[in-house]
């Protein structure tokens, strides 16, 4: 039973998605000739030096095809059983990295150094975080519309999430924000999906309101989903958003006679806000209308995270908040900015056809920054261009749409939220990767999966998308074989 | 809803935004390269290629006799690159010593280097071989000489012929370079041969196209050789050149002298000339550029080319072939003269000498009233319905010898001169004008200017009896079997050969029986030549001289003119003399000539020095 494939499986490869595998195998052939393109040397004697890149990639594709094979060949009940111990397994080695054997790369002390090799072990940690999400959601009568399951679910992934915020990689963090999309799937409520997403686009772009506007907006939008959930009690939230109004001008106008000037309206209204809450928890907990915890939860982020006390903004590390000011227009970090640029160049120089393979003169005489790892997008619009690009989407964009359809068609809740936990992971790294290398989201360092170089990154979203697919492949997908377990 | 699994809108949604988001940055990268592609590609190429030109030697000139008219000579540029010079301090006083450039402009030169300190900028630049030694001796960290090179002229003569390298000017590149070969900072050739040879001369650039890697590594491809410059030889004779400058030190005029054979130019001197090495390229060039542009005299200015004159009773010469050749002279005519010619209300004063005179003698003593008789006969042939087509006819001949026409001589900008067409002269007296309204023309004054260029050209002409090559000043370039054609084809006149024996005849007689320039006369060389003396209002007489020698297979045309010489005999003569002895027989036999030539005080103060600025 243990980790040794049963006898009695007809074959060795049996309800593999082949589909799924091929597609991984060529959009890593892409990725493999790209890191070729943007560090080979014209006219190195040592063509097969391992301190080329490309030599290195070559290794990590070779490990990371033997164990995307070994995955399916190991029991695929497996990954059920142990789903807690590999996240705990994960999580500890990710946790090594603030022991003397981590180092700091680029600022982020997120990379192990093993014999030459350096390693960033939350790219592995993924898997066993997404496996201990779905087995935690695969429990008996788990339900995402509850919120003391829910809160189960955020406080395991609020520990990557602050390991990944220490370590000063919140890139890597952030990633943890997409499984939104997976509890979207699950049947997360829309009015609780809607000031979720809100508030991630908020944290990009709160920047460009005032605090007050902010504030107000917010307000508006958590009243107007709180109405939407309730449905038939439109009244009591008018009623609460006037009675917020009135308390917070009061309050302004009491504190303005004691302490003049040192008060603002703001100030009044966010107090006001938050001392609300109490109220709001009361109100929910008598009225039985749990969905409102959600709300007051996402609230209190907000406000914490949210500039619009300045909060968590204060708390981002320097180059961080550069980043997103850069993004913004707001700050004019020259070297920020450069990659940005370089970026944009690369790949615009690309054209409709491209300069061709290693002929892009952008990559090829370095003058685009990470143009290896984060920015390989650049190495492939420049060389590639437009054709290209349109053909590397349309393979991530499949391969992402045949994890979702994997999962779709798991009968085990395991699965399926495992398949879209993998699914969520994949979507947010082309998206956020993709956008940054054209300057339509921030840069966040994160790489473009199955194409970046980099060995940990290639060897972590091998395991999830070949985990899925053996998942998808094992007989739990016929009923009888439940019984098995 | 309670059942995730078949909740079939969801995941449709989802299946949605998955494709909704990758097709958004489709068109984010749809944007990027296919609309505002070719920019960043533009962009692209900026950021790592730089093409770097390589200017090759530029091509020397020499003489005829193989001397060296315009080297190359080498220089030095010192350059800096900031970022590798030590961290001590700069010695700018030591360095000021050793390249002579002021401490002040060397600081500020440096402060101009550090702002991009990677790369090497020039500090001082034309430095000599010594101070480049003395620097290699010092050597100094980040500090590094190139070599380049600049002209130099050996002989020092021939500044307006030779003519100078120059920055390309700002106005050449926007109106006059149509193939876009030049860029800002190229060198061009001003004036003279360095201007008319230019393309020959600068052979072509090469281009070398450098590929810079992030770390400022880079490695260069050449994409394209320069192309060396191709050597001139020149039709000059530098020695007869110095030596024709020297006696025209002092006085305003030119001297051209042609190879009647061939159309060679052995000597084109304008005086007031320069030292040409005053303008080589360099931190001089500036100054001394504006100083001879100031000039009054314009010494800038090639004479011999550009300025065209009276041609005075030189112009008798060819009055005389062309009655001949219409048949209304004949060499036994004799006219009367008292002191001038009269008729109608035309007066025309003449000097003292025997009369009536035959044609022989009418041109070794150059008689006015002569020549005004031969003229009004050519208008006033029968042949002709009216004076004025006879003075079309008139005019053809004398376009025939090149007046009034560019030659087409290899230096830029020459001259016409003026002969004027009978529509002039319909217009500005109503079509009511004769042969004795244009009668000064017969002796060369008037409404008739020729160049020097054009008069030896014509005494070359009369010595070849009827024919001339184009004169020009290149006689052979690198790698080329032969000079254009133009220069090798002879240009016949409409005159008889028998009428040159008579004219040269009268010409003979003016050298060596009794005529106005018998100081021109040369032992054992049949010298035969034609003075002028044209009156103007800015002051004594223009002075000129035609000339060739010897009669029989002439070797040498010469033409002079010196601007207000006094008399054809008092300047020129003895300057086309002394030319042709010294290129006939080597030698100078008469230095108390040359004596005679220099020692000459003539006055230009109405003419020119009267604009000259008061210090």
């Amino acid at each position: 039973m243990t980790g040794i494939r049963r006898e009695n499986e007809m074959s060795l490869f049996q309800g593999v998605d082949w589909g799924t595998v091929i597609l991984y195998l060529v959009i890593t052939l892409v990725g493999l000739a790209a890191v070729f393109s943007a560090s080979y040397v014209e006219d190195a004697e040592d063509f097969f030096s391992f301190k080329h890149f490309y030599v290195k990639h070559m290794m990590w594709l070779g490990i990371s095809y033997v164990i995307a094979l070994v995955i399916l060949l190991l029991d695929r009940s497996l990954w059920h059983k142990w789903a807690y111990i590999i996240c705990l397994v994960t999580l500890a080695i990710v946790l090594l990295t603030f022991t003397p054997l981590g180092k700091v790369v680029n600022g982020a002390r997120a990379w192990l150094g093993v014999g030459g090799f350096t390693l960033q072990p939350m790219e592995i940690a993924k898997v066993g975080v997404s496996l201990a999400v779905a087995r935690m959601m695969s429990k008996y009568e788990f339900t995402v519309q509850r919120f003391s399951d829910m809160v189960k679910v955020l406080a395991l992934l609020f520990v990557p999430f602050c390991i990944a915020v220490l370590q000063n990689d919140t890139g890597s963090g952030v990633v943890f924000c997409s499984f939104l999309f997976m509890f979207y799937r699950e049947g997360l409520d829309n009015w609780i999906c809607v000031p979720a997403i809100f508030f991630v686009a908020l944290l990009i772009l709160s920047f460009l309101l005032t605090p007050g506007v902010l504030l107000l907006s917010l307000i508006f939008i958590f009243t107007f989903s709180a109405g939407m959930l309730m449905r038939d009690r439109w009244k009591v939230c008018v009623k609460y958003v006037a009675v917020l109004m009135f308390v917070s001008t009061m309050l302004f106008l009491l504190l303005s006679f004691v302490a003049p000037s040192k008060f603002d309206f703001y100030d009044c209204l966010l107090y006001t806000t938050m001392v609300s809450m109490i109220g709001v928890v009361v109100y929910a907990y008598r009225a039985n209308i749990r969905k409102l915890y959600f709300l007051v939860l996402i609230f209190f982020v907000s406000v914490i995270c949210l500039p619009t006390s300045d909060m968590m903004f204060r708390h981002l590390r320097a180059h961080q908040q550069d980043r997103i000011r850069t993004f913004l227009g707001l700050h004019e970090d020259r070297d920020l900015l450069y990659n940005v640029t370089q970026s944009k160049i690369a790949i615009g120089s690309g054209g409709f056809a491209g300069q061709g393979y290693l002929d892009g003169v952008m990559v090829r005489y370095g003058r685009v920054p990470e143009r290896h790892t984060d920015f390989i997008f650049c190495t492939i619009g420049e060389e590639f261009g437009f054709i290209g690009v349109v053909v590397l989407f349309v393979l991530l964009a499949m391969l992402i749409l045949r994890i979702m359809r994997m999962g779709d068609r798991q009968l085990e809740t395991f699965g399926r939220v495992y398949c879209y936990c993998v699914a969520s992971i994949l979507f947010f790294h082309c998206f956020i990767n993709i956008g940054m290398t054209m300057g339509v989201v921030p840069i966040m360092g994160i790489p473009l999966p199955l194409v970046s170089y980099g060995g940990s990154s290639l060897l972590g979203f091998t395991m999830l998308i070949f985990i899925a697919i053996a998942l998808d492949a094992s007989p739990i997908k016929s009923q009888s074989s439940l019984l098995k377990w | 809803m309670n059942n995730p699994r078949n909740d079939k809108w969801r995941h449709r949604l989802l299946r949605w935004l998955v494709m909704f988001v990758f097709a958004f940055l489709a068109l984010s990268a749809g944007y990027l390269q296919l609309i505002e592609g070719n920019e960043y590609f533009d962009r692209a190429e900026r950021n790592v290629i730089r093409y770097i030109i390589t200017y090759p030697p530029r091509g020397e000139v020499f003489d005829r006799n193989g001397e060296y008219l315009i080297q190359n000579r080498i220089c030095y540029d010192l350059m800096v690159i900031p970022r590798e010079t030590s961290k001590a301090g700069l010695d700018t006083l030591r360095l000021s010593q050793i390249t002579g450039v002021s401490v002040s402009s060397l600081k500020s030169a440096f402060a101009k280097a550090r702002k991009n300190g990677k790369i090497a900028s020039p500090l001082a630049k034309y430095l000599t071989v010594e101070a480049k030694l003395k620097l290699d001796e010092w050597n100094l960290q980040g500090f590094y000489t190139v070599p380049r090179t600049v002209r130099q002229y050996p002989r020092n003569i021939g500044g307006n012929l030779l003519g100078s390298l120059r920055e390309v000017s700002k106005e050449f590149l926007d109106n006059k370079n149509e193939d876009g070969y030049y860029i800002a900072g190229d060198y061009i050739g001003e004036q003279g041969i360095e201007s008319a040879y230019e393309e020959e001369l600068r052979g072509e650039k090469g281009r070398i196209r450098r590929n810079i890697y992030a770390d400022h590594a880079t490695t260069d491809v050449v994409e394209m050789e320069a192309e060396e410059g191709k050597d001139l030889v020149c039709t000059i004779d530098a020695r007869l050149q110095a030596f024709a400058e020297e006696l025209m030190a002092g006085k305003v005029g030119s001297v051209v002298a042609i190879e009647p054979s061939t159309g060679e130019i052995l000597v084109m001197a304008s005086s007031p000339t320069f030292d040409p090495n005053e303008l080589v390229i360099g931190r001089e060039r500036g100054n001394n550029y504006m100083r001879l542009l100031n000039e009054p005299r314009r010494p800038l200015y090639n004479r011999a080319v550009t300025s065209s004159q009276p041609p005075g009773s030189t112009f008798k010469l060819l009055n005389g072939l062309i009655g001949l050749q219409e048949g209304v002279l004949s060499p036994h005519n004799r006219y009367s003269c008292n002191k001038g010619y009269r008729a109608g209300g035309v007066k025309m004063g003449c000097h003292e000498h025997r009369s009536p005179l035959d044609l022989d003698y009418a041109i070794a003593t150059s008689c006015n009233a002569y020549f005004a008789n031969v003229f009004r006969n050519i208008l006033e042939n029968k042949k002709y319905k009216s004076p004025k087509e006879g003075y079309e006819a008139w005019r053809n001949y004398a376009e025939s010898f090149g007046f009034g026409t560019q030659l087409g001589v290899d230096i830029l900008g020459e001259r016409k001169g003026v002969v004027k067409h009978r529509d002039y002269y319909d217009k500005i007296y109503r079509r009511s004008w004769n042969a004795l309204t244009v009668l000064s023309v017969s002796i060369g004054q008037g409404e008739i200017q020729s160049t020097s260029l054009q008069l030896a050209n014509f005494a070359a002409t009369i010595a070849n009896r009827g024919y001339y090559y184009t004169p020009h000043i290149v006689k052979a370039i690198e790698g080329q079997d032969s000079i254009d054609a133009k220069y090798r084809t002879p240009h016949y006149t409409p005159v008889d050969k028998r009428h040159f024996e008579t004219i040269i005849k009268g010409m003979w007689r003016g050298v060596n029986r009794d005529g106005t320039c018998q100081l021109a006369k040369l032992e054992g060389y049949d010298v035969c030549g034609k003075t002028g003396t044209a009156q103007n209002p800015l002051g004594d007489d223009h002075s000129t001289f035609i000339s060739f020698a010897p009669r029989n297979n002439p070797k040498i045309a010469i033409a002079v003119y010196v601007e207000h010489g006094v008399w054809g005999a008092t300047a020129a003569v003895p300057i086309a003399s002394l030319i042709e002895e010294m290129y006939l027989t080597d030698t100078i036999r008469r230095p108390w000539l040359i004596e005679h030539v220099k020692n000459l005080e003539l006055d230009y103060y109405k003419a020119y020095d009267r604009h000259k600025k008061r210090k």
